[in-house]
């Protein structure tokens, strides 16, 4: 006789001691279970009366997970396991992207990656601190200051460690966390804004980058140890650079300069995420008098 | 936009002014989001993982070059 696979899976099922159809007569009482007080025969418990039971905890997922590819082949959903850590990461690699997409020779970090990812760090209950991993060559002035102010205002601690390079725009950005690190080869090139794209009148583009030099050189001065006149000679300082005027500073040179705190690579930087994490944590465990 | 950069402006705006059309995709997965390069027939390649959580990096079906079926 033939059947066809989901009439066998059926029959199969029928056979089963505990199977009770879901489309058809109602369930007989069973016999061999006792009674239970809450529901009577042939009707479904009442959610309402049910008594409430725990909160359902984030599901974490043991033993090998299921191929991301077998997962949408056979159920049409992948099965991404849940494990989330409470020390969450941000990358910030290329240019950064603002407003233009740029050609695709460009490695970029954009915005809209970026932005609603620190708001989902800022609101999970799960996550405690947030590293930021910066190997940048800068970009727009825009995107990259939005970024520094969303990663400057976050109440979680944050650790940044610019490994490689954290030029230009990637210097507010890498001085808006609570603590920053640079590893000891890497890099940081402080210099002037450059004008692309804008051509007003000689005056009035002069001022404007002024006004855009302003608010990078405002935000670092606001979230790190380095003065102001120290950052503009650093900016604009000649003989320096072989094709511009500015300053490439190297590991320990942004420490002395007083624009990053420490040298140091990714251990040192999850330790001290760690201890801000902890000191966070007794702070927030302390009653108000 | 003001670029703030240390690279050469003609190496990043290169080719600003010819439109092309990429045949990279974003797959959001979970929490995390896939760059996936479409290859036609459904099928593709992951180019990049943007994902704040660093176990998803672990993943070996979420690495760049990794095969991945639409």
């Amino acid at each position: 006789m033939y059947y066809d696979n989901n009439q066998r899976f059926k029959n199969e099922q029928r056979r089963s001691p505990d199977y009770t159809p879901t489309v058809g007569p109602m369930p007989r009482p069973n016999p061999n279970t006792p009674p239970n007080p809450s529901t009577t025969p042939g009707q479904m418990p009442n959610p309402m009366t049910q008594p409430r039971t725990e909160p359902n905890k984030g599901k974490r997922v043991t033993g090998k997970p299921k191929g991301m590819i077998d997962s949408i082949k056979e159920l049409g959903t992948p099965d991404v396991p849940e494990t989330k850590s409470n020390i969450q990461c941000v990358t910030i690699i290329g240019q950064v992207e603002g407003h233009l997409s740029l050609p695709p020779q460009n490695k970029t970090t954009k915005y809209e990656h970026i932005i609603p990812q620190l708001v989902g760090l800022e609101q999970s209950n799960e996550v405690e601190g947030v590293l930021l991993i910066l190997n940048t060559v800068g970009g727009d002035v825009e995107a990259g200051l939005a970024i520094s102010e969303m990663v400057a205002s976050m109440s979680k601690p944050t650790v940044s460690i610019v490994l490689g390079g954290g030029h230009s725009i990637g210097g507010p950005i890498a001085v808006s966390t609570d603590y920053s690190f640079i590893a000891e080869t890497a890099s940081m090139t402080i210099h002037p804004i450059r004008l692309n794209g804008l051509v007003v009148g000689v005056p009035q583009t002069y001022e404007y980058l002024d006004k855009m030099q302003d608010r990078v050189i405002g935000f670092v001065t606001q979230h790190s140890r380095i003065k102001e006149d120290k950052f503009r000679e650093l900016m604009f300082r000649t003989g320096d650079l072989a094709r511009d005027i500015g300053t490439v500073l190297i590991g320990d040179d942004a420490v002395k300069a007083g624009l990053i705190d420490e040298v140091g690579g990714l251990g040192k930087a999850v330790q001290k995420l760690r201890q801000m994490i902890d000191q966070n944590n007794n702070q927030r465990g302390v009653p108000l008098q | 936009m003001i670029l703030y950069t240390p690279m050469q402006l003609e190496l990043v705006l290169d080719g600003m002014d010819q439109y092309q059309a990429s045949n990279q995709r974003e797959i959001s997965m979970g929490s995390s989001t896939l760059i996936v390069e479409d290859n036609g027939f459904g099928r593709g390649q992951v180019v990049r993982l943007i994902s704040t959580e660093p176990q998803d990096y672990l993943n070996p079906n979420y690495a760049p070059g990794a095969e991945f079926k639409f």
